[in-house]
């Protein structure tokens, strides 16, 4: 068994009215093993230590958990997933600048980002991939797995807007 | 310990009373537009946590991120 930790985030409707009732359904429903926030209306994010056999489990039971305590619950975002230069240093334990020098200026192509712009997004799946490859650093297998298990988390959340039929001819474009 | 920890860093801690679950609540400093706590604005205490440690530790962090968490507050040992 591993710990991994990883951050939940919710959006919860109207359920979000009786926050001590609601507090004490996570508690039931297995998520003692989260710090839980509940400082936003309508909100609730949990940042789970959570052992298990794998980071995909981790996260997986964590929404389970989550969702049996509060069924309506939408899941908004998993992290670390979505990351900027400053997400990536402080999960690194490495200054902004360190990161900078690593990823921005430097001779080997840049790990593609979701997002070029200001600032610039990157998933960190891939940006710790990048880092392993081109760059031997020294990376946790933790952080890898669940960088990885967050990401196809998030794809899957994104998909529930997704059309099926635009999604095929665009698939065959991109192939 | 963490409560301790948070309470130094400004945050009010209060007791939710008689239950099975969840001990308290701590209420950040800074709950303003702001502050980057957004939801841990105001974490939840558990009483019976699966890990103690763990869950320490996960206080400890909400309080340090916290914008007036500060790393004044980081020194301490206890």
């Amino acid at each position: 068994m591993t710990e991994y930790t990883f951050t939940l985030a919710f959006s919860l409707g109207s359920r979000g009215d009786d926050t001590d009732a609601l507090i004490e359904r996570l508690g039931a429903a297995g998520c003692d093993d989260a710090a839980v926030g509940v400082g936003r209306r309508g909100r609730l994010a949990l940042e789970f230590t959570r052992e298990a056999e794998d980071a995909a489990r981790a996260v997986g039971s964590a929404v389970a958990n989550v969702r049996s305590a509060v069924p309506d619950a939408v899941l908004i975002e998993a992290s670390p997933d979505l990351v900027g230069l400053t997400d990536v240093a402080s999960l690194l334990g490495v200054t902004r600048q360190n990161v900078r020098k690593l990823i921005v200026s430097c001779d080997a192509p840049e790990p593609v980002p979701v997002h070029a712009g200001k600032p610039t997004i990157w998933r960190l799946a891939g940006v710790l991939g990048w880092l392993v490859r081109e760059k031997r650093y020294p990376v946790s297998a933790q952080l890898l797995e669940v960088a990885e298990a967050t990401m196809q988390v998030n794809l899957a959340v994104e998909a529930r807007d997704a059309d099926p039929r635009a999604q095929a001819e665009i698939a065959a474009l991109l192939a | 310990m963490a409560l301790r920890h948070a309470e130094r860093g400004g945050w009010r801690v209060v007791p939710l009373g008689a239950r099975a679950h969840g001990w308290g609540k701590m209420y950040c400093p800074h709950n303003d537009p702001d502050c980057r706590c957004g939801e841990f604005c105001v974490t939840v205490v558990w009483g019976t946590p699966r890990s103690p440690e763990n869950h320490a530790r996960q206080l400890r962090r909400v309080v340090d991120r916290c914008v007036g968490g500060l790393r004044a507050f980081s020194n301490d040992e206890d």
